[in-house]
Order: structure tokens, then sequence, then C-alpha cells
């Protein structure tokens, strides 16, 4: 046994090392600057080509260069139609918010509290709504709350009503649309952070004494609280950035920013006051920021999980809230008392309550869905509802359809295009964010996410007046580049999550065994991530399959997008065959998803817990 | 697999912290040896110079003939057990034991036997095929052991690899560990804060404290003969009383023990006045009824303060004055001390010595 492994050794060192010869690249890979400009090159010269000199562009355009003047911006403010424009834009979006948090808060609540498979159930069913296309969803919304739409019917067969309500075009379709679309979103994001708070804190509020009412009004509710306001900075920002659904759903007095700006750019051509539109809407998305950074840190908004969750902000800003608590403590004690006295008899089975109501908000979530799906199996050539019978001549008629074929291929094209250019860019940016020494780390981490934070319209206005000086304009690679601008975001917030708990000891066990760093990439690091990197992957795909808005300024002659055809044929008219276009793509974003969660879970059983039992 | 290591002069600086200190050691060809210290001592700063992952500050580290200092971890062909095993989660057994020979090209064939035979060799021949996380803490050991071996490295670095292991199981694998050293005949750096761990396993154990070597010496040496203070206090359990030396005596000392009892002892280099610590391990005390004659050298009348039967041997903390002085003896059926009973302590002079 003592020749147990092969004694073939020359002086000491072993012969395996003896034929290798010393690489130059790896040799110049060990500095670790060199590795560092590297990977931190791509993502900046994107978002500084791409973003920060767009967006200085239009800034510049909006006070006509050197002239310096304001004029566009008075005009703003002192035409009344603008102005009742920034408003409304400004009541919408906090009304959605409002009703947003408000429905996704129990829930999110729900979904700390139930075991994994409910969990992974539930979590399905927020999903699929949340990657379906803003359009289809909106389109959804159209058909329930049309004149002849199933609410209205169902109102009239109650006999409720004796003629159909106005639903479609007014204030509330659009906010219904909306809160729709960002309920999802809520519920995510607060969820995400409500779940690293620890159940048991309430628990003992309640062996010390505390009525439940009052266990989680000061307790569970103050801890969650940075998580509900990083919600209701999120969805107040895309708000007030929407575009799709006012547009679709709400009356010419619906009108908020994003389409001011889309119609003096397009139709009216008036450059300058788009441009000083846009960096309204931009210094309005600052200014919510800047207010938020001061209570929360702003990562948080983004990526519950970023960063170490040091609390390096002062307490000074909490001083108001503890006096304002302290003056107001009698009455919250009444209330909290009669709040005990009413919900005591619910409360023993508080849990299925919850269940009730989430199931409720599935059902809101779903319903435009289904409606799409039930529609496309319609055997009229209308869209009614619910459909007088049951056809297959909508699906036989998109299988034939050649212009929507093109479309799908040529956003699958795009999507894929997109999806690998900005993984790859989105992970390099989030090795070298993660694990750079700089001292700026976190204000880098910031500004990696900065097409979050720049309402949509403004980056699609930016790129189209760049792109048109440099040409790209109408070209498959500028439209990539809008997309990969759109999704790299997703992806850093996504490996940088992955990255943090990575355990980097298996990185220093693969090169004492001999593996040099482009081996330690290929081999031990990226297979490790590579649930991650699928989700990330999945999550541009689907932000480029989504996309509209930047898609109609940079798209030129090209094919149509889906999402492009959606639209243009949704504002001609609505038929059975978007129903089935729709679902049609429902299912493969279902799909998706599954397959996506599928492999997580396979990689993560066989990878997690790998310290013992 | 036996191949020499050499440290010369070896500094660490991080920022102004100097956290090794003129590190001069030579490892044997096959020889094992310990690096020993409390938490921070700079040990696993030691151990990572080694395996290349910190750049010495200053000094040379030879393996075998060659200076391994610029040399990239990867070109060093050092195994490694690391403290939480580090296995790779995506792997099977198999392909983890393989990994090294795979980044080397090595031909299948010859792969495939090399990862037999040291999977063999820990006994894990059978969970070839299964992934890390259905392993036990120690299966997973044995295959980060296999993976370490199995491409005859030059040199085997351990780095508290029995930290995250039961008591049972590390009493075994310590078994283990040696064992294939001695069948491979492998020069093995060790590093750990358990003593026991390092009197069992090691050839030699070189204690370090506060970034220096302190002493290197092998279990016997070390423990009988420490060369200081903190050794003796980290190495097993001890008695230091502080003492003043009054005369010198052909080698040995008369001193006095704490502020007046008299007491014979080794001397270390001291000289005539010199303070310093009576060093003498409990189970060398002998603990008997006040008053019984004893011609030892060494002899405290005290009260006992507290008794712990354990078994095998009775642990008696007696105060004698201002100390207490701890002794251990071992139960062959003799009476029992209560507390609160007068006793005397005593021991030889050969089983003490004067420490700085």
């Amino acid at each position: 046994m003592t020749t147990l492994l092969a004694k073939r050794k020359v002086a000491g060192a072993p012969v395996v090392n003896v034929s290798r010869s010393r690489n130059p690249l790896n040799g110049l890979l060990a500095r670790r600057w060199v590795r560092g400009t590297i990977i931190a090159t791509p993502i900046l010269v994107l978002l500084v080509g791409f973003l920060v000199i767009p967006l200085s562009i239009v800034l510049w355009g909006s006070v006509e260069g050197s002239k310096l003047t304001f004029s566009h911006y008075a005009r703003i403010f002192s035409d009344e139609t603008n102005l009742s424009v920034m408003l409304q834009t400004l009541k919408v979006g906090f009304t959605v918010t409002l009703l947003s948090l408000v429905t996704a808060y129990p829930v999110a609540y729900l979904l700390t509290q139930i075991e994994s498979r409910a969990l992974s159930i539930v979590t399905l069913f927020i999903l699929v709504p949340l990657f379906t296309a803003f359009l289809i969803r909106t389109y959804a919304w159209m058909i329930i709350l049309g004149r002849e739409g199933p609410i209205n019917n169902t109102l009239i067969w109650l006999g409720l009503i004796s003629e159909p309500l106005p639903l479609l075009n007014t204030t509330f379709g659009v906010i219904v649309g909306m809160v729709h679309v960002l309920l999802p979103m809520a519920i995510f994001t607060m969820y995400s952070s409500m779940v690293h708070i620890d159940h048991n804190t309430a628990r003992a509020a309640q062996i010390l004494g505390a009525k439940p009412v009052q266990a989680f009004l000061r307790v569970y509710f103050p801890l969650s609280l940075p998580a509900v306001f990083s919600a209701g900075i999120l969805i107040f920002i895309i708000a007030i950035g929407f575009y799709i659904t006012p547009a679709l759903l709400g009356g010419p007095r619906d009108a908020m920013i994003t389409q001011l700006i889309v119609t003096q750019m397009t139709t009216l051509l008036n450059f300058e006051l788009s441009f000083a539109s846009s960096i309204v809407l931009l210094l309005m998305t600052i200014a919510i920021l800047f207010f938020a950074s001061l209570f929360i840190p702003l990562e948080m908004i983004w990526s519950s999980s970023s960063l170490d969750n040091t609390n390096r902000h002062g307490r000074s800003q909490y001083k108001l809230f503890i006096n304002a608590k302290r003056a107001i403590h009698p009455a919250l004690t009444a209330v909290e008392n009669l709040m005990h006295f009413i919900t005591k008899p619910f409360l023993s089975r508080r849990a299925r309550w919850l269940w009730a109501y989430t199931i409720l908000v599935l059902l809101f979530l779903t319903a435009p869905l289904i409606v799409v799906f039930m529609l496309s199996f319609s055997s009229s050539s209308f869209v009614v509802f619910p459909p007088p019978g049951i056809s297959l001549q909508w699906w036989v008629k998109l299988l034939h359809a050649s212009d929507w074929h093109e479309s799908f291929l040529f956003s699958v094209k795009l999507g894929a295009v997109s999806a690998i250019f900005a993984t790859i860019i989105g992970t390099m940016g989030a090795f070298w964010l993660v694990r750079t020494t700089l001292p700026i780390k976190r204000a880098l981490f910031l500004f990696s996410l900065s097409p979050l934070m720049v309402p949509v319209i403004v980056i699609a206005t930016a790129l189209y007046m760049f792109e048109a000086r440099i040409h790209l304009l109408g070209s498959f690679a500028g439209l990539v580049v809008g997309h990969v601008l759109l999704s790299v975001p997703y992806v850093v917030v996504i490996m940088a999550a992955a990255l943090r708990g990575f355990d980097q000891s298996l990185e220093t066990a693969a090169a004492i065994h001999g593996a040099r760093p482009i081996q330690v990439l290929r081999l031990v690091t990226l297979p490790l991530l590579k649930p991650a990197l699928l989700t990330a992957a999945l999550l541009a795909f689907l932000t480029s399959f989504d996309e509209l808005l930047v898609t109609m300024f940079m798209i030129g002659r090209q094919t149509l997008t889906l999402p492009f055809k959606f639209w243009n044929d949704i504002k001609y008219e609505l038929n059975p065959l978007l129903s089935a276009a729709s679902a049609f793509v429902v299912l493969l974003v279902t799909a998706a998803i599954l397959t996506t969660l599928w492999i997580k879970v396979r990689h993560d059983r066989r990878t997690s817990a790998s310290n013992g039992q | 697999m036996s191949t020499s290591l050499e440290m010369k002069k070896i500094q660490k600086w991080y920022g102004g912290l100097h956290v090794v200190r003129d590190f001069d050691l030579y490892v044997d060809p096959g020889e094992f040896v310990t690096f020993l210290g409390p938490s921070g001592s700079g040990k696993t700063t030691a151990l990572k110079m080694i395996a290349g992952f910190e750049q010495p500050t200053g000094g040379d580290i030879m393996l075998g003939s060659r200076s391994i200092v610029d040399v990239p971890p990867y070109e060093r062909g050092i195994g490694m057990v690391f403290q939480n095993y580090a296995l790779f989660p995506h792997m099977t057994v198999a392909e983890n034991v393989a990994f090294p020979l795979k980044v080397r090209s090595v031909a299948k064939a010859e792969t495939e036997q090399k990862v037999r035979r040291a999977l063999d060799l820990v006994k894990m021949g059978e969970y070839r095929d299964r992934f890390p996380n259905q392993l036990s803490g120690g299966q997973q050991q044995r295959i980060a052991l296999a993976r370490a071996i199995v491409f005859d490295p030059s040199l085997l670095l351990m780095d508290e690899p029995l930290g995250a292991l039961d008591r049972n199981l590390r009493e075994h694998m310590k078994i283990e560990i040696m064992r294939i050293q001695k069948e491979l005949n492998m020069t093995v750096v060790f590093v750990t804060h358990d003593q026991d761990e390092a009197l069992v396993m090691s050839d030699r154990i070189a204690v370090i404290n506060e970034g220096r070597l302190v002493q290197v010496a092998d279990s016997n040496n070390l423990y009988y003969n420490p060369k200081n203070r903190f050794v003796a206090s980290f190495v097993g359990e001890s008695n230091l009383l502080p003492c003043r030396v009054d005369q010198i005596d052909n080698g040995a000392g008369k001193v006095t023990i704490g502020d007046r009892e008299p007491g014979v002892a080794r001397l270390n280099g001291q000289s005539r006045g010199d303070s310093g610590w009576l060093f003498v391990r409990p189970e060398h005390i002998d603990i008997s009824p006040r008053g019984a004659n004893t011609d030892v050298g060494n002899v405290l009348n005290g009260v006992v303060e507290s008794a712990l039967f354990l078994g095998e041997l009775t642990r008696y903390v007696v105060r004698c004055g201002n100390e207490s002085i701890t002794v251990k003896q071992q139960n062959r059926g003799q009476a029992q001390f209560a507390n609160g009973s007068p006793v005397s302590v005593s021991w030889n002079m050969g089983n003490s010595t004067v420490l700085n």
C-alpha cells in the first residue's frame, strides 16, 4: 500500500506540474486591477455611453444648448393643459401606489408565514401575471371593463343597473389597470424584505402581554415599514412613468406626462418641449428617490438582500416619528382596544381569513388572463364575453397569420440577443461590484441600477436623439442596445445577490488543487451560479419581450415586435385573434417560468446544505 | 509525497499589523508538523502563505529545492483540506476527487485509477456517485482528504479540518489521518487550536503566539519541557506559581514560592534573584493528609477548596495561602478528601521547572 499513488516524481516536484508552461494571460489575470478593469468595462461603457451621455444631450437640448433658455420649462408650468397633465400624473401615481400597497400587504404577510410548497404555488400565481406583458393584461381589462364586458353584463343581469356603466376610458379604468399591473411587484418587493422579519418578535410581544392587534401594530408592522416604504417608492416611480395602461384604458382627460411626451415627440415634433417634459419627469423621480434615501438605503428598493445590513442611517429622522407617536399615544391605545374588540372573534382563525383574502387577490390577478384564454376559443367574430360558443377558429387563424409569426420570431430573436448581451454584461458587472474593494462600491451599485430609476420614456427619448446622431437609429443593433440597457440592472441585482451568497473558499480550493483562474471560472464558479444565470437571462429576455416604449422609438422600418404589433392592432380594433395570440404568449411565459423554477429547485436540492446532513 | 518545506524569515504585515514574525521552520520530508496556537495567532495566515493565497511581506518559502513565493497557488502542487471542506456541491464525489487531475489534463484511464485508489484509501469507494450534500460531515471530510491527496501533492495542508466534526468522529478521523499520512509518507502541515489533536497526531508541534514561533518540539518535550509560561498554559493543564530564585545549586534552584514557602525546581537559564513561574503539571502532584511524611523537595500545606470525582481520577483544587493548586490524582481505591480537609501537596524537584 505504500506505493498506492504512483510515484512519478522528479526531484521533489510533481511531474504533472512540469509539463505546464506559464501562460502570460494567466499571469496578467492574476493582477487584481487588471481583472477589475476587464469586467467593469462593458457595463460602464453601456451606462455612460447609452444613458449618461444621451441624458446629457436631452438636458442640453431642453435649454436649447448654449442659449440656456428656460422658456420650455416655463411653458410646461404656465400652460394649463400641461399643468393639469402633471397633476393628473401625480394623482394617479399616488392613488395607484396606495391601493397597491394596501392590497398587497396582507398577501405579502401571508407569504412570510406559509411553508414552502404552498409558497411556491402562490408565487407561481403571482409570477405568471407579473411576467405577462403589460399589453396583454391591459388588453384583458379593455374587454372586462368594456360596455359589453363581463362586469357590465353581470350588473345588468343582476338588475342593479339598467344600462352599462362607463368604466373604460375613465380614471377608474386607468387605476384598476395599473393596480393590476403593479400589484405583483408590490407583493414581491414587500415580501422579499418582510421575509427577514422574525415572527417570533410578535410572538414574544404576545407572551409578554400584548394583545394580538398590539403585537402586530407595535412590533411587526413597524419592523415591516421599510419594506412597505421601499415598495411604495418603487411603484410610484413606475406609475408616474406609465404609458400603455393610461393610453388604452383612460380617456382624453386621463393623459399622463408620458403620453404628453410621446405626443410632442411623435406627432407635434416639438422636441424641446418634450425634452423639458422628460427632464421634469426625471427630476420628479430624482426628488422622490432623494426623499426615500433619507429613510432607507436606496438599493433596498430594487434588491432587498443587497449589501450588508448595517444601519448607517442616523436616527434623527426617526425622532420626528417618535415624538408624533407619543403625542397620539392615548388615541392609539383606544384604537388598539377597539380593533382588538372587533378582531378578537376572527383572530383565532386568522390564517384562514388571510388565505381567503389572498385567494381573492390571486383571482383578481389571474381573472384577466382567464378571460383572454376563454375568448381565444370564442366562436364569435367579435369580442363578446362570455363567448357564445366554442371554436378553434382563432387559433387556426393564428396558425396562418404570417404577420404574427414574423413579429413573434423577431421578438424572440431580439429577446434572445438582448438577453445574451445583458446577461454577459450584467454578470461581469455584478462580479466587479461584489468583489471590488473600491470604497465607492455602494454608489457604483446604485449607478448600475440607474436604468431602473430613470423613467422608461425618458430613456426612450434620450436614446432616440442619441442614436439618431450616431446613425444607429432604426437598426437591429440600436434596438438591442436599448433593450440591454433596460434589462442589465435586473441581471446585476440577481447576480450580485447570488455572488454575495457564494462560498469563496470553493474557488480557493479549486485554485490550490491546480485550477488556473479560467478553469476555476469554467468548472466551479459558473456552474454553481447556473440557476441565478438562468433566472437573470429569463428576466432579461422577458423584459425585452414585453418592451414597447423604447421599441416604438427605435424600431425604424424593421419588422414589428410582438408588443408593437399588439399595440397597433389593439388601437385599430379588438378582435379575438389578439386573445389567441395573448393566450399563446401566456402559455409560453408560464412554461418558461416553470422550467426555470424546476431547474432551480433541482440545483438547490443538490447543492444546498452542503455542510453536513 | 515527501518533499521538504522550509520557511525562511517569513514576515507578514497587514497595514501596520505584524501578524507573522520571523518564521524560521524546516519541515522534513514525510514529517507531520502542526501549527498550534490560539485564534488570531497568525497560524492560518502562515498556512495561507504556504498555499499561496497570501504573499509574504518578507522572507522565502522553499518547497524541496524550489522557491515558491512567486508561484501562483495552482502551480504549487500542494494538496489542502479546508475547515469547511469546500467540496464542490455541483459535482459528485468522484468528480470532486477527480478535479485536481482534470485541471491537469491527466488521461481518463489514469484519472479513474487514481480516483479509485484515493477513495479506497479513505474508505469511501461506494459513495462515488453521491453528491456532497448527501454525505455526513465525517464523510465529506474523507472526500476532502481524498481530493487533496489524489494527485500526489508534494505537501498536504490541513486547516483545522476536524473543527466541524463532533467529538467521536474527531477521535476517529485523527487516527485515520495519521494512518493515511504514514501510508503515503506525506509531508503534512496541520493547523489547529486544539492541543489534543496536536499532541496525538504530530511528529513536531510549532506553538505560535502573537505571530511568533514560540517553541517547536515533539509532543513529549512540549508537554514536559515547555519553554515559557505561554506554552505551559496553552498545552495541557498546569500550575504556574509565582516564585523567586534564591540560590543556584548544580542546575537546580532553591526558590521561594509565593512569598514564603521554600521549594526546589529545575532552572531554565535564570540566575539568582530572578523571579519567574514555578511550573508543575497537576498529575505530578501528590495529595496527602496534613502532616504525613514526605521526603520530596516541595511540600505545601493547604485546604481542599473543591474536589471533582471524575471516575479514573479526582481533580482537587487546593488553596495554599494565596495560590490555588490543581491536583489530579489517579483513583486506585485510596481515600478521597472532602472539601475543607487540611492537606499537604507535594512534588518532586524533577517535575517542576522555573519559567519566565
